[in-house]
């Protein structure tokens, strides 16, 4: 019983109530004819711990792939049913199939269950998987959807899906636009509780917003935050600058929540490929000019540099992860609530 | 050229949604005992991971000081070796540790040397001068105990205490006293010096998530409060089980006994996280008066009914043979040193009279089991027939802290089919299984919360001599009659049978963990 990994079972059903039937089975470890097992009677004397329901959308056989691997590893740190969606509704013929398989993982000597179901969707159906999404969600957890990739924005599975969920997260560096960046601020400012909207890419910045607000920690040096003139966000040569822009609509923001306005000049660095490499603060206070520094180092560090008036502060250096996907997708699942400085840099991005 | 009025903040608005409020101020820590084992495995990876992880400040530095023969190089290397030996995050970034070993210095003396410390004084001005820290200091007391009187008494003839701006906290490590006159003195010779807010009791068993997850799991949830009383528990049973012996530590272990090693504060911490009342906030003096409240409403404790000691003798745990505790090293032959306590406990307030507590703790019992069991009444009514109800179980609910963090439900339930029948079932749940994050070492926790100045998770004076007043009373009723039975248990069984006899007079039985 313990140790095991793998899938208890795999079926293919297209018809709601069978899907349940089995997702009944699996999450208990019944016998397909419903009897008791001796699985049974050993679940059946334990609870279940289950965190959320989590709806994955991916449009390819590739996409799935890498997204039931990231949903593999995330399995033991966040129990939950899996609803996996492969919506293709540009291929012509109608078609509709699921599966339903049990993860069991043997963790330190507990197990930990998490039940899937993968919706194969073709044609018009699969604009309308959210119908057949619904029966299949476990009562009163959130509802977390993660798309991957760039959402069809227009696409209506994508509407009803958004209206269902709590949390939509997504990744901006997948390609998203200013106008992108608009639909999500849209959605998380709908009226009647728009879902909150986690993004990796902004997860990606807590390392450099950390660090730029321990700047006006140190002593001395709140009086220079209130004096801040000028910022540089410098990004990677790709002409990707969706993180930049990001980075800099949160400091803009949150200095607009005091009344200051603050240029943001973006500046491409020819030495880096992709994201934000270099930010810098200026700022003028009682004791002269002041320049606050974080710069991306090889090996994944940053480093932080402070100047006041010529003279150099200690420098440190600390780490910066790459986290995997199913890192950044484990922060967002337990933040639930809407991120309003998220939303306050979206919109200080798009001004 | 600014026209407009410059605001003054009074708060870093970059901070807000991030996950600490705060960063410490910078400062400096200086490790008394810097060459020894605690500043290797515990204390310098703790500062490393802290580094790594962006919670330490800029221009934070580290004096470590001993009366070992090294260089300053030579420390910072053991302390590099240190860190990639003991860091719970490998492989150690060397840019970063770069960073953090810039930061240290070592000072060579005894710790009773003025003129050391008129270098130490040097030293600390030349870190203020050149890396910004202000006068902020962390006195760290890595050493044994013996030394703390008179490394403070150094430090405050010296002037380093108060020397300049900037906070001065001190860190001490438990034990803190062996008996109540002990604490006492300690506490007056550290009180000579520094203030009571300035004095941070470290006891790694507090910086552990489990506490936390106690008081959580007590004051988050709505449901679970309005039972927790002599209305609807029965009793309570709390057990720090260990399978393992004394290991080395005879010599320490002869003069603590279980009393003074696991009773004196981790039982007693557990007795007050499960029995206090909800804390008004999370401020460090509410929790803790909270605590020391149960403290002072402890009945007063007759020894010679109410608590039980033991000896472990020979026998077998986990498949292997084990011998006695007067067969252990640096142990006496003919030692009278307790390995297990049990006592009743009876809590003189509205919410738990009438309803005892059981605690017990033990050396080479059969299994490693810390936790907190609340033992609800009897439904007051079964309607189901007789024959079905005999061997039913009354509700338990369970805390565990070790060694799978979580908690557990014991409830009736109908077997399927035709009759009425009853069993008990265990609802199981593990804090672990619903979100498996990476937790801080407690270490890490506690000496961040020491240099942000929270402290909630240390041990306060009046806590430290209220629980050696109990031990003291236990321990006078002891020394009046000197064992005569010991050993009184065989490894691997659940201690003596007096230990039984204590619980079973009043017609229960303690649980297996």
């Amino acid at each position: 019983m313990s140790g095991e990994h793998g899938e208890l079972t795999t079926r293919t059903f297209v018809d709601v109530h069978a899907i349940q039937d089995e997702l009944e089975q699996v999450r208990w470890g019944l016998h397909e004819n419903g009897e008791f097992s001796e699985a049974a009677e050993h679940a059946a004397a334990e609870a279940r711990a289950s965190v959320l329901n989590l709806i994955a959308v991916v449009g390819s056989e590739r996409q799935l792939t890498e997204v039931s691997h990231t949903l593999d590893a995330l399995s033991v740190t966040n129990p939950s049913r899996t609803l996996i969606l492969l919506a293709q509704h540009d291929r012509s013929v109608g078609k509709l199939e699921a599966e339903v398989s049990a993860q069991t993982r043997t963790e330190s000597g507990h197990r930990v269950t998490t039940e899937r179901v993968l919706l194969h969707a073709h044609g018009e159906v699969a604009a309308h998987l959210a119908s057949l999404v619904t029966p299949l969600l476990i009562p009163d957890l959130p509802v977390v959807l993660w798309w991957p990739g760039r959402p069809d924005f227009d696409n209506p599975l994508f509407d009803d899906l958004c209206e269902l969920a709590d949390r939509l997260v997504v990744d901006t560096d997948e390609g998203f636009e200013p106008p992108d960046l608009k639909r999500l601020l849209e959605i998380a400012r709908r009226e009647h509780a728009g879902a909150s909207i986690g993004d990796f890419n902004w997860a990606r910045l807590i390392p450099w917003r950390h660090l730029a607000a321990q700047f006006f920690d140190m002593p001395g040096m709140l009086a220079h935050l209130a004096q801040i003139h000028g910022v540089a966000v410098y990004h990677g040569r790709d002409g990707s600058t969706t993180q930049a822009r990001l980075l800099g609509g949160w400091i803009q923001g949150r200095m607009a929540s005091i009344g200051i306005e603050v240029p943001v000049e973006f500046r491409p660095d020819d030495a880096y490929e992709h994201g934000v490499c270099r930010f810098l603060i200026y700022s003028r206070g009682p004791d002269g000019q002041a320049r606050f520094s974080i710069s991306h180092q090889p090996g994944g560090r940053l480093s932080t540099e402070i100047r006041v008036d010529e003279q150099d502060f200690v420098d440190r250096t600390v780490r910066l992860t790459r986290r995997a996907a199913e890192e950044l997708l484990a922060i967002e699942l337990t933040l639930p609530g809407h991120d309003v400085l998220f939303e306050e840099a979206l919109a200080a991005s798009l001004r | 050229m600014a026209t407009a009025t410059p605001t003054t903040l009074t708060q870093n608005v970059l901070r807000e949604g991030l996950i600490l409020p705060r960063t410490p101020d910078p400062a400096v820590m200086v490790i008394f005992g810097a060459s020894g084992d605690l500043t290797a495995r515990k204390l310098m990876p703790a500062l490393y991971n802290l580094a790594l992880n962006r919670y330490l400040p800029s221009g934070f530095s580290v004096i470590g000081v001993a009366d070992t023969a090294l260089s300053e190089a030579d420390f910072k290397a053991n302390m590099a070796e240190a860190v990639r030996k003991f860091s719970r995050t490998q492989p150690v970034d060397h840019a970063v540790w770069q960073s953090v070993a810039d930061g240290i210095a070592y000072v060579r003396m005894p710790f009773d040397d003025q003129d050391g410390y008129g270098r130490l004084a040097a030293e600390l001005e030349r870190m203020d001068r050149e890396r910004g820290t202000n006068g902020n200091r962390v006195f760290y007391f890595a050493t044994a105990p013996q030394f703390f009187p008179v490394i403070v008494e150094r430090l405050g003839a010296s002037g380093i205490a108060r020397a300049g701006q900037g906070w001065k906290r001190v860190v001490i490590e438990k034990p803190f006293g062996h008996d109540l006159k002990s604490a006492q003195a300690l506490n007056q010779s550290i009180h000579a010096v520094f203030t009571e807010p300035q004095v941070y009791r470290i006891d790694h068993y507090l910086g552990k998530e489990t506490v936390q997850n106690v008081l959580v799991f007590r004051f988050a949830n709505g449901i679970f409060e309005p039972i927790w009383n002599r209305r609807y528990v029965d009793h309570i049973q709390i057990t720090v089980a260990e399978d393992i012996g004394i290991e080395r530590r005879g010599k320490y272990y002869e003069t603590a006994g279980a009393l003074r090693d696991i009773f004196q504060n981790h039982l007693l911490q557990l007795l007050s996280i499960a029995a206090m009342e909800a804390p008004a906030n999370f401020d460090a003096d509410t929790v803790r008066d909270e605590k020391v409240k149960v403290l002072k409403s402890i009945h007063p404790i007759d020894v010679a009914s109410d608590v039980v000691r033991g000896q472990y003798g020979p026998g077998w745990v986990g498949g292997q043979q084990v011998p006695g505790y007067r067969q252990e090293v640096n142990v006496s032959p003919a030692s009278a040193t307790e390995t297990y306590v049990a006592a009743r406990i009876r809590i003189d307030n509205w919410r738990w009279a009438e309803t005892p507590f059981y605690l017990r703790t033990g050396k080479r019992l059969p299994s490693r089991a810390s936790e907190i069991a609340i033992q609800f009444k009897n439904a007051p009514h079964l309607p189901f027939a007789k024959t079905a109800i005999q061997d039913l179980n009354p509700n338990v609910l369970v805390m565990r802290i070790q060694p799978h963090e979580g908690a557990s439900l014991k409830i009736a339930a109908k077997i399927p089919g035709p009759v009425m029948r009853l069993r008990t079932v265990n609802m199981d749940f593990f804090y672990g299984s619903s979100f498996l994050i990476e937790s801080p070492d407690a270490y890490e926790r506690l000496v961040l919360d020491c240099l942000l100045g929270d402290p909630t998770l240390f041990a306060r004076e009046d806590e430290v001599e209220r629980a050696w007043g109990l031990a003291d009373t236990i321990e006078n009723g002891w020394a009046a009659q000197p064992p005569s039975d010991f050993p009184n248990y065989a490894a691997g069984t659940w201690g003596p049978e007096a230990a039984d006899a204590l619980i079973e007079r009043d017609r229960r039985r303690w649980r297996r963990p």
